[in-house]
């Protein structure tokens, strides 16, 4: 699979830690992580469940604040934002795409896709304009006026996946897009993706347990073996 | 972020709650039926009380010197007698007609019992009437009185004539129809009105039959003077309690009637708005309920909406612009069968001042709509405020994953 991406770092998680309160024990879910990702890599982040894959899309994301460490993207510290900026930061650089699609039910397609465009300076025109090409790079024209439960987990996917991509986010995140799919409509869902990595220069973060996603990312992390390798260089430094 | 967008951001939200609402209407039907109940019963009340006030208010003017026995707090409770009247009559305080008569009026106030029987098995049926006897110079007090079908009664004889809104209450009193008040017969000679005044409540005769039929002798309740512009009425009381023929109270007609509807309207508040705030109390946990289990349940479209980048003011705004829905909604369904079934209908109630009925109109107004509206409006905000800021404030990483 080609790609459009550079070598120069764009996102960077340095030395990131991040533990939650349970009760009264505390669980690391993260303990000095580091990650590079250079710009117009689509990632596949892999590995069984309880790793933390998820936590780290919400880090790069700006949903979560790590505990320690620093997030930088595009040479913007983001986990010294506030809240409002990080909001805002948010709606620019980032593009969500979730298992379960988070489509709103009662907006159809189109509709659905114009969402993110109201937190844009757009008017309703423009905004209409963005979603029609939106849904067109998808290949979902002619469901434009359909609501979500009019189509298939596939379509609910792709409508996903525009509404990402519509205010021209640079970086897609990617929750277990496939997760919910039958083969066919997986691989529909990667190859999609796979082209707006390739053709727009999307750097993408996926999180997935989809073996077929390999085929598709441009760089496969399979977790459990990165930090283990990570502990061993650490452990290493340490040692030395 | 520009306050445009900020405003699209609030707007574009509330358009989607608005667009889901249809979906979603079973789970609000306990916040809307109790939020109608405190709108109805607010609505009752405002109207009753504005009725009542607006009634009285239009009942009095502001040179009638109305004067009664010392410690009497209505027109029933006082008597007073002629040596009193030509007193008080001959002041020089007092105007007087172009025939150089000092104008005053003196009446008597019963409270009449109108019994009506439609056959005789059945029992007689007692209503309580206010029954005013009067005298030609009555009307230079009542500039509004009109009569609006028959004739004036004739004096000496039993004819009276009613208020148009005992005439509206009870259309079977027809001018030309013979009633019986007390023991004795009197034929209706006509229908008046006055302005909506509480006189329109009265029956008025004749003040000799009147006092002959209720064996008053020649002894009145009130007196009605016409004072001249400028009077200190503070003066004139004062001379008059230090009189030792005399043993009255005056006021002015106006402030008396304005304290009469402040003691009526007095009671419908202490009763009414009690029992309308515990009920709003109630409306405002269903309202908290409604919206926080609204709230649980797009939990996710919530975070996604935070996840999109909509600021927390937007989420804020969207949800309690959804409880003002809910509540306008209950308010509109409150209103319009009150407003269809209600509007302009005579209402009564018993005056404690004079033991007999006390008509008004019950006038829904586009006022009384806004007051009605605006407290609903407060019910759904407060209703909707502690679940907007919940939402507001979820964690986005958590509403996702759930």
């Amino acid at each position: 699979m080609n790609s459009t991406s550079t070598n120069k770092p764009y996102i960077t998680l340095d030395k990131i830690s991040k533990s939650y309160s349970k009760g009264k024990k505390q669980v690391v879910v993260h303990d000095n992580f580091n990650l590079t990702i250079n710009r117009g890599e689509f990632i596949a982040i892999m590995g069984p469940s309880g790793l933390g894959k998820s936590t780290l899309l919400h880090l790069i994301g700006g949903l979560d604040q790590p505990t320690s460490g620093n997030i930088t993207v595009d040479n913007e510290q983001i986990n010294n934002l506030s809240e409002r900026k990080l909001t805002q930061w948010r709606s620019e650089n980032i593009g969500f795409v979730f298992q379960s699609h988070h489509l709103l039910p009662v907006l159809n397609a189109k509709s659905n896709v114009e969402l993110p465009l109201v937190l844009t300076p757009l008017n309703k025109k423009q905004r209409q304009q963005h979603a029609k090409l939106a849904l067109k790079l998808v290949g979902m024209s002619d469901r434009a006026q359909h609501l979500p439960k009019e189509l298939s987990g596939g379509q609910e996917q792709r409508v996903a996946i525009a509404r990402a991509i519509v205010s021209d986010a640079n970086i897609l995140l990617c929750d277990e897009p496939t997760g919910n799919l039958d083969r066919g409509s997986a691989n529909e869902i990667l190859a999609l993706l796979a082209t707006l990595n390739k053709d727009f220069g999307k750097t993408i973060i996926m999180v997935t347990h989809d073996l077929n996603a390999a085929d598709f990312a441009t760089r496969t992390i399979h977790l459990e073996a990165y930090i283990n390798q990570q502990s061993a260089i650490n452990n290493e430094v340490t040692t030395s | 972020m520009s306050i445009s967008i900020a405003i699209n951001q609030a707007l574009a939200l509330s358009i989607i709650n608005v667009k889901s609402f249809p979906h979603r209407i079973n789970n609000y039907l306990v916040s809307i039926i109790s939020i109608a109940c405190v709108a109805a019963v607010i609505l009752t009340v405002l109207t009753m009380t504005q009725g009542m006030i607006k009634t009285l208010a239009q009942s009095g003017h502001h040179n009638t010197l109305l004067v009664m026995r010392s410690g009497a707090v209505s027109e029933l409770q006082s008597v007073m007698f002629p040596s009193e009247v030509n007193l008080l009559a001959n002041h020089q305080q007092i105007l007087r007609d172009k025939d150089n008569r000092p104008l005053y009026s003196a009446e008597m106030f019963v409270n009449a019992e109108l019994s009506s029987q439609s056959n005789e098995h059945v029992p007689a049926k007692i209503e309580k009437l206010a029954l005013r006897g009067i005298s030609e110079n009555t009307f230079y007090f009542r500039p509004d009185f009109k009569i609006v079908s028959g004739k004036k009664f004739k004096t000496g004889i039993r004819q009276l004539i009613i208020g148009r809104a005992i005439s509206r209450r009870m259309p079977e009193l027809m001018v030309g129809k013979t009633i019986k008040l007390g023991g004795t017969k009197w034929l209706i000679s006509g229908v008046f009105s006055d302005n909506n005044s509480v006189f329109e409540s009265e029956i008025w005769a004749d003040l000799g039959m009147v006092q002959s039929d209720y064996q008053r002798g020649n002894s009145i309740q009130s007196l009605r003077l016409a004072i001249k512009e400028g009077t200190d009425i503070a003066n004139l009381n004062q001379e008059w309690q230090i009189d030792p023929r005399l043993n009255v109270r005056t006021e002015l007609e106006q402030v008396f009637f304005a304290n009469q509807g402040e003691n009526l309207t007095r009671l419908i508040r202490w009763v009414g708005f009690p029992v309308a705030i515990i009920m709003a109390l109630g409306a405002i946990i269903a309202a908290l309920n409604t919206m926080y289990s609204a709230i649980a349940s797009r939990s996710k479209e919530i975070a996604t909406h935070k996840a999109i980048g909509f600021s927390p003011f937007a989420i804020l705004f969207s949800i309690i612009s959804e409880a003002l829905l809910i509540a306008l909604i209950a308010t509109m369904l409150a209103i319009t069968p009150l407003y269809i079934l209600f509007d302009g209908w005579t209402a009564s109630t018993q005056n404690a001042a004079t033991l007999s009925q006390l008509m008004f109109n019950f006038d829904i107004s586009f006022t009384l709509i806004c007051q009605t509206i605006a407290l609903s409006s407060l019910i759904g905000f407060l209703g909707g405020l502690l679940p907007a800021i919940k939402a507001m404030t979820l964690p986005i990483t958590v509403a996702i994953r759930d």
